[in-house]
């Protein structure tokens, strides 16, 4: 019995290993559900002793905090795919993604949805997707993977997170491929709330438009660089110029840059530009600085403000671990942030220090 | 001890489909390279040429295809996704080549060299695509984790094998070319 046990066990991991090498050089097309995400916690120390500087994440001060557990699942079956990603914890819930409908019994209800589409395409160059997505304009993104800085930018705070609607993409070459889509009328929400209103009985109705058009541009025109001009516009969440490129000038040096305007309805408008130099000083280890220059325009009622932030980052690798230490200094001559004793001040600096892991 | 010699036959299976990284050379320029010259007796080099074309652009679609009619060559590049195992399988990077094919009357040789490595990033989709710029030939170890280099070793020597293994079966048993119908022709000025 023993033998016939040992027989089969050697059996099935020789079939399983097998089974494993046979499988690797299938490419992502036949790929079975491939599973992804990252889990990301940090620690972050503000000089002021408490927490000061206004930009997404790392929030918490002098305190060992969690991001988010981000789990993704994705499968392509021919011509059409799907994407579903999941987050929970602070980052990836409300700190990042909208609640429920307006009601009540859904007013502190997280789908936990980051992306939600699916995919179809139609030939080698033409796709069509639909869904839920992150959006397209913008540097930084959500996911601390898709990050060198662990805390972000003004930039990236200012603009969207996630754009629902539906996009078709061509692509006219290796160099140059085009998208454009049209959009809910809001940014950051599951639906489209044009109108919302609440009944006798308490219950909140919305009526939506899908009423924003958006459009890139992405040009590769040398090998390494690749530039995306972003363009969002809607009549209830106003317009947004976005130019994100980044290029590998060597394999150790690489320079992004971001540059945004936004004006007209929804959020409040800014302009701003970050440019991101790294340098690649060994296997493992990568240092980058972001400087950021940011601006909130005047409306009617407040004067504009503007910000000076520099961030200096080290990327530590150390297979899928990245440990992130950063220090960061910002400025703005109105005084928005506060010392230790609570008194406006310019300028704010912290350290944090951050452990992200990708599978 | 039948049973034992099986067990351990099925092992070292497991172990051999794991190891493929010997198939690969370094050829003259110390590139790895995967190179096998193929005896296909009462092949005409011509014969050879239009199946191989025929295999490349059905079999592999995704190849760039270089044909050289007059010497009876084809060259070309492409790429394959390489993975390692970290809790689930992940999509490291994908592995660029150029491959040549050359025939002569009765047999032919294959060979595919070049491999360059770039890594994979996920991009705000969930999508892995490939960090532009960088490119790292597989030989050189300084860049590469040692257990990851092995890995992308060994999945490069199976993809050639299979390839190479796909082609020769093809060569062997592809239908012969459709001989063209003489249709009747009825000559009406003649008795």
């Amino acid at each position: 019995m023993k033998k016939k046990l040992l027989l089969l066990l050697l059996a099935v991991s020789a079939f399983s290993l097998a089974s494993e090498a046979q499988d690797t050089v299938k490419t992502t097309s036949d790929a079975p559900l491939v599973v992804y995400g990252s889990v990301d916690t940090y620690y972050k120390y503000d000089f002021s002793k408490h927490a000061n500087i206004g930009t997404y994440f790392a929030s918490d001060n002098n305190s060992v905090s969690i991001g988010m557990i981000d789990l993704g699942l994705k499968k392509k079956v021919g011509k059409a795919s799907f994407v579903g990603e999941l987050a929970f914890g602070p980052r990836g819930q409300y700190q990042s993604v909208p609640n429920g409908d307006g009601n009540v019994l859904n007013a502190n209800n997280s789908f936990n949805i980051q992306n939600l589409y699916v995919s179809f395409d139609v030939t080698d160059k033409f796709n069509l997707t639909a869904g839920y997505m992150a959006t397209f304009v913008g540097y930084e993104v959500i996911s601390p993977t898709g990050n060198f800085n662990y805390s972000t930018s003004y930039l990236f705070g200012a603009g969207p997170f996630q754009n629902a609607g539906f996009k078709a993409t061509y692509a006219f070459s290796d160099k140059v491929s085009l998208m454009a889509g049209i959009f809910n009328d809001q940014w950051n929400s599951y639906t489209a709330i044009t109108q919302s209103y609440t009944d006798t009985k308490g219950v909140v109705h919305q009526n939506g438009e899908v009423s924003t058009f958006g459009a890139q541009l992405t040009v590769t025109p040398v090998k390494g660089w690749t530039a995306y001009l972003n363009f969002l516009s809607g009549k209830y969440s106003g317009t947004i110029e976005d130019l994100t490129t980044a290029y590998q000038i060597t394999d150790a040096f690489k320079l992004g840059l971001n540059a945004a305007n936004k004006t007209g309805a929804g959020a409040a408008d800014y302009s701003g530009v970050a440019l991101y130099p790294q340098l690649a000083v060994s296997k493992i280890v990568t240092l980058g600085l972001r400087g950021e220059y940011f601006k909130w325009k005047a409306t009617p009622t407040t004067a504009s403000s503007s910000f000076n932030a520099f961030t200096v980052t080290a990327n530590i690798k150390s297979g899928p671990l990245t440990f992130i230490p950063e220090i960061r200094f910002d400025h703005n001559k109105d005084k928005p942030f506060t010392d230790s004793s609570f008194v406006p001040t310019s300028s704010a600096s912290q350290f944090a220090l951050a452990a992200v892991y990708a599978f | 001890m039948k049973k034992l010699v099986v067990a351990i036959t099925c092992f070292l299976f497991a172990q051999g489909a794991m190891a493929q990284k010997e198939l690969l050379s370094l050829n003259e320029n110390n590139k790895y390279i995967y190179y096998q010259v193929v005896e296909q007796p009462g092949l005409t080099a011509d014969a050879m040429y239009s199946r191989e074309l025929n295999f490349l652009r059905t079999a592999y679609p995704k190849l760039s295809i270089k044909p050289d009619k007059a010497n009876k060559n084809i060259s070309g590049t492409g790429k394959f996704v390489v993975t390692s195992v970290v809790l689930l399988k992940h999509e490291d990077g994908e592995l660029s080549f150029t491959y040549s094919i050359e025939n002569k009357e009765g047999k032919y040789r294959y060979w595919i060299t070049a491999f360059v490595f770039t890594p994979y990033q996920r991009d705000r989709y969930g999508n892995s695509v490939p960090q532009p710029g960088i490119a790292i030939p597989l030989e050189d170890s300084s860049k590469f984790n040692k257990k990851d280099r092995e890995g992308y070793l060994d999945q490069t020597a199976l993809f050639c094998k299979q390839l190479e293994e796909k082609l020769k079966l093809y060569i062997i048993n592809a239908p012969a070319p459709k001989k063209e119908e003489i249709s009747k022709k009825i000559v009406t000025d003649k008795w």
